[in-house]
């Protein structure tokens, strides 16, 4: 048996999802420069899945998920290894000795876009895992049957 | 780092250890939550006293170190991954037994009785 | 020079990888036996350089140079008689394996073990330097241990292999002690050094003692020697390399190399001596009683060992000489009589003396073999058995060693008693014994490979007898010594004649001498034996491994976890206390927020342990979490602020998830056996943390490695500094992070969705 959330709930996700989205990609864009980034962002993504959850269940999470949890997690990673070894292809040729004193700093560019790409990579791994434990450990009627 | 924040992480610390120290996964999934609290405190009182926001601002004015900070954010992310998962291994071994204690490793016991009964 | 040699070991453990490719067995005879015939032919070539006129061929590879340990390379005279031993019946043994073991994989795996072994064999006898002879030692008893337990689905075999891994492992242990005893006394790695410069004192007798025990279990002395019989449950081909040419005369080859230095300690001499006659005297007459015909070649070779090492226990030139020339001749000779008894075990299916009859006449050839190596093992002219045996007699009656010449010549009767048997119990037509079930020998007639390596080796001993200068070039070179096949009108003649005139009669009234055993043999019984020794010692082993792992092992989690969390305290703050350093207590500067927030974290954190449900616990765990949050905002840490009050919010919402499945309260806990320790115990790892943390944060003696960070934040186009941290300078860290937050992800989709597709959704 499935109980229906309330209007108030129900409406009040409907507008707070957006806001909840927007401000976490603004967080996740300004991360290098002010608090935010890709954990932080991932994890305001992660909430206003929660968000959703919450008024409208398995359902409603599986149908705003552009892609299954798991493509999610896996372009995560694969966005931030890229970043890694691109990083490190062009910051060889790039880098000069005075960089390279710092601890691995051979390691990604110094470029802004660069280490945003990166952190859209974080961000994509924490909306990942989120959504893997909503789907998976949320909800005890639908798992029931 | 100061006195406060030291007792607050031994506070923290002390009541996560007792729920660790029994058999119920889910009083030992919130004891670990407690002590991971209790190192993020020692973590970033290991960077001083408070100063401005890590955050360059060009103003020259002293900002807290930044490298704890960068730790324990890291450290947060993954207690909540590693809670998530003793949840779900919590959510199976209830599934399995119907109950959410640790038992005792039958293996062990086993060998523990060679030893009694002195026979290899 | 050495480089070849080194290039030569490098080939042998290729070709224990290559044998695996090989697709027949003749392929595969040659890929095993090609790297060994190439030692033997460096041998002939290094024995062409000035190695024999005393110059050792030298060479050194770092290996660990700032301990001092390298693999120095010192190939001496010794070193190039163990070679050439280890090169040649290794060779003409990888040949026969390669007929002998019809299963092609079996044989594969056989030969690479061979050859792994054979390259382990080569660096102990080359190698200078003490560890890496250690490392070498302990190399031929793992490559022996998988070639006795070659047959490992026989738990017989297992056992043998296990009793000879153990006891040739605790020898290997003594000798380290006593080589590392050796090299603090005397201030040097290489043995060379250590042979001219030999310690002296009670540090020095100890480590010989040591090193003794090393040296007697790898050459399976009495009490050590029960490993080498029941090692007979390996393949025939390889105990015929093991304990003819090189396994067992590693321990020799230590004897000799150290006995020119160490025979001067008080306790070298006696041990030495004794033990080993005592060895040869046990071997023989064990010998004399074997009914397998391998059985019997293990108590000869033990009874053989007894006999070299014993001379080499008094250090004196012409015993030394003698010692390594019946070496030569006892690696031959045996060798070939090992492969014998593989051929007739092939041929006739069995090994057993009452059950073979009548092979000699129709396996005229390997019989020959079988009577020209066992006379070179009973000591009959013109062949080198007899030949090195003359010059152990020689020597011991002209250093008047007169009780030492009646305790070898006593062994010598037996030994050509059982040589005698031997032949009579292989190759004799006699009437089947009752207990014997004699069985036909339909086998097609036995190929070239089972009989013309075994004849290569009894030929060679019999050439080397003729012609005794080719192995006197090498003996002599080591320690200076004639080797003349005529020895004249000598006591020592005269010795060898009576020897075997009586061992012709001791076989001939073999039923008398085996009643004589039997009644002996009942009466000793009960007397402690080597084997037994080692039987006892292995239960008691187990039986205390059970009992401290029933002790330690109690399957509790808890009893785990407080054993683990009262070392963490205990051992720091012992080590604390007794240091008598002090500390700082005074505060540093505490606003009135985070003492308000600190208070609250603390009450709340004691509530969650007295919380009666487990919701309850987990909006307190909540609590602690958002109040955290705040002490961060305090901290000037936004993002951590940030990050948490998110976090707290998800983690409550799954624990909230996860409860409406599992009972709203906590279950009465079953066990109460912590009670008020489990509380003394929390108290004590809190204070432990508070107090560590008070006392480490007092210790920075530096700058924080964060100012280079910040400084270099700009340039890393980012201001906010954390963040740069995260994605730039730690970036490496948070790839490996996001990989466990993914792992996770896959871990509580298997554990949860695991169960679910049981009832058959498929998902």
């Amino acid at each position: 048996m499935k109980v229906r959330p309330s209007l108030l709930v129900e409406t009040g996700a409907r507008t707070m999802v957006p806001t909840l989205l927007v401000v976490s990609a603004f967080l996740l864009v300004v991360g290098h420069d002010s608090p935010g980034g890709g954990f932080v962002g991932g994890l305001l993504a992660g909430g206003a899945l929660l968000v959703v959850f919450l008024s409208g269940g398995r359902a409603a999470v599986t149908s705003m998920l552009p892609v299954p949890a798991g493509a999610i997690l896996g372009a995560g990673i694969m966005t931030a290894v890229a970043t890694a070894i691109g990083g490190l292809v062009f910051g060889r040729a790039l880098l000069d000795a005075g960089k390279l004193e710092i601890d691995a700093g051979w390691f990604g560019s110094w470029s802004v876009g660069s280490a945003l790409l990166f952190d859209v990579g974080v961000f994509l791994v924490v909306v990942g895992l989120v959504s893997t434990v909503l789907l998976q450990l949320g909800d005890p009627e639908e798992r029931e049957e | 780092m100061s006195v406060v924040l030291a007792v607050t992480a031994g506070a923290l610390v002390a009541a996560g250890t007792y729920l660790l120290l029994q058999r119920l996964l889910t009083r030992i999934v919130i004891g670990l939550g407690l002590i991971a609290h209790g190192a993020n405190l020692v973590l970033l009182g290991s960077g001083g006293p408070p100063a401005a926001p890590p955050v360059i601002d060009g103003s020259g004015a002293p900002i807290s170190d930044p490298l704890p900070q960068a730790l324990v954010l890291t450290a947060i992310v993954i207690t909540f991954g590693v809670t998530a998962f003793l949840l779900a291994l919590a959510y199976r071994s209830y599934l399995l037994t119907s109950s959410d204690g640790v038992e005792d490793d039958v293996e062990d016991r086993r060998i523990a009785g060679f030893a009694g009964g002195g026979s290899t | 020079m050495t480089g070849v040699l080194i290039f030569i070991v490098l080939a042998l453990v290729a070709a224990a990888a290559a044998v695996a490719v090989t697709r027949t067995r003749v392929t595969l005879g040659l890929v095993a036996s090609a790297p060994l015939a190439a030692m033997a032919i460096w041998t002939a070539f290094a024995a062409e350089s000035d190695v024999l006129e005393g110059t050792p061929l030298t060479g050194s590879i770092g290996w660990l140079p700032t301990l001092g340990v390298s693999f120095d390379i010192h190939v001496d005279a010794l070193s190039l008689v163990f070679l050439g031993l280890i090169s040649t019946i290794g060779a003409a043994i990888a040949v026969y394996s390669a007929v002998y073991l019809t299963d092609l994989a079996k044989a594969r795996r056989f030969l690479a073990l061979l050859a792994l072994f054979a390259a382990a064999m080569t660096g102990l006898v080359a190698v200078d330097n003490i560890y890496g002879l250690f490392v070498f030692w302990e190399l031929t008893t793992i490559t022996s241990y998988l070639l006795i337990g070659f047959e490992d689905r026989k738990g017989s075999a297992r056992a043998a292999a296990l009793q000879a891994v153990l006891t040739t492992g605790i020898g290997g242990l003594a000798l380290l002690g006593g080589l590392v005893l050796l090299s603090q006394e005397t201030a040097t790695t290489s043995i060379s050094q250590l042979v001219a410069n030999p310690p002296t004192g009670t540090v020095g007798t100890v480590a010989i003692a040591l090193i003794l025990i090393g040296a007697f279990t790898k050459s399976a002395q009495v009490p050590f020697h029960s490993w080498l019989p029941g090692a007979m449950s390996a393949p025939t081909p390889a105990s015929a390399y093991l304990h003819s040419a090189t396994m067992v005369k590693a321990g020799i080859f230590l004897l000799f190399r150290l006995s020119p230095g160490f025979s001067t300690d008080p306790i070298w001499t006696p041990v030495v001596v004794t033990v080993g006659l005592i060895t040869m005297v046990i071997g023989a007459w064990r010998a004399l009683r074997q009914t397998d015909l391998k059985l019997l070649l293990a108590y000869s070779t033990v009874s053989q060992l007894g006999f070299i090492t014993a001379l080499t226990g008094t250090g004196s030139p012409a015993m030394l000489h003698a010692g390594l020339a019946v070496l030569v001749a006892h690696a031959l000779f045996k060798s070939a009589l090992f492969l014998t008894t593989g051929s007739i075990d092939a041929i006739a299916g069995t090994r057993d003396i009452r059950v073979l009859s009548g092979l000699g006449r129709r396996r005229p050839t390997l019989a020959a073999v079988g009577v020209l190596a066992a006379a070179s093992m009973a000591g009959v002219p013109p062949l080198l058995g007899f030949v090195t045996k003359e010059a152990a007699f020689s020597a011991l009656i002209d250093t008047g060693q007169w009780a030492a010449l009646a305790v070898v010549a006593i062994a010598s009767v037996a030994t050509v008693a059982y040589s005698l048997r031997y032949l009579w119990g292989a190759f004799a037509t006699k009437p089947p014994s009752p207990e014997a079930d004699p069985k036909g020998f339909d086998a097609p007639v036995a190929p070239m490979g089972l009989v013309l390596p075994p004849l290569v080796l009894g030929v060679a001993g019999a050439v080397t007898g003729l012609f005794p200068g080719l192995v006197n070039r090498f003996v002599s070179a080591f320690q200076p010594g004639k080797l003349p096949l005529i020895p004249g009108w000598k006591p020592a003649l005269a010795v060898s004649a009576v020897v075997v005139a009586a061992g012709v009669l001791v076989h001939w009234h073999r039923d008398r001498v085996g009643r004589t055993q039997d009644r002996v043999g009942s009466l000793t019984r009960r007397l402690p034996s080597g084997d037994r020794a080692y039987r006892g010692a292995v239960a008691l082993l187990n039986r205390v491994a059970d009992r401290t792992t029933g002790l330690v092992q109690s399957g509790s989690l808890p009893v785990y976890l407080s054993t683990i969390l009262v070392a963490t305290v205990s051992v720091p703050a012992v080590a604390w206390f007794s240091s008598g350093s002090s500390v700082d207590l005074h505060p540093l500067s505490v606003s009135v927020g985070e003492i308000a927030l600190a208070a609250l974290v603390i009450t709340a954190a004691v509530a969650v342990t007295r919380a009666p449900s487990r919701m309850v616990a987990v909006l307190l765990l909540g609590a602690v979490g958002y109040a955290i949050a705040g002490i961060f905002v305090i901290y000037a840490a936004p993002d951590l602020a940030l990050t948490l009050l998110l976090v707290e919010t998800i983690t409550v919402a799954i624990f909230a998830f996860v409860l409406t499945k599992v009972p709203r309260r906590f279950e009465q806990e079953r066990s109460r056996f912590f009670g008020r320790f489990r509380a003394v115990l929390a108290l004590g790892v809190g204070g432990f943390v508070t107090a560590a943390s008070i006392i480490a944060s007092r210790q920075r003696s530096g700058p924080s490695d964060s100012e280079i960070y910040a400084e270099l934040a700009p340039t890393a186009g980012g201001s906010n500094v954390v963040n740069v941290i995260l994605t730039d300078f730690r970036a490496l860290d948070t790839l490996g992070e996001i990989t466990v937050l993914a792992v996770a992800a896959i871990g509580i989709t298997v554990l949860v969705r695991g169960l679910r597709s049981e009832p058959g959704e498929g998902t």
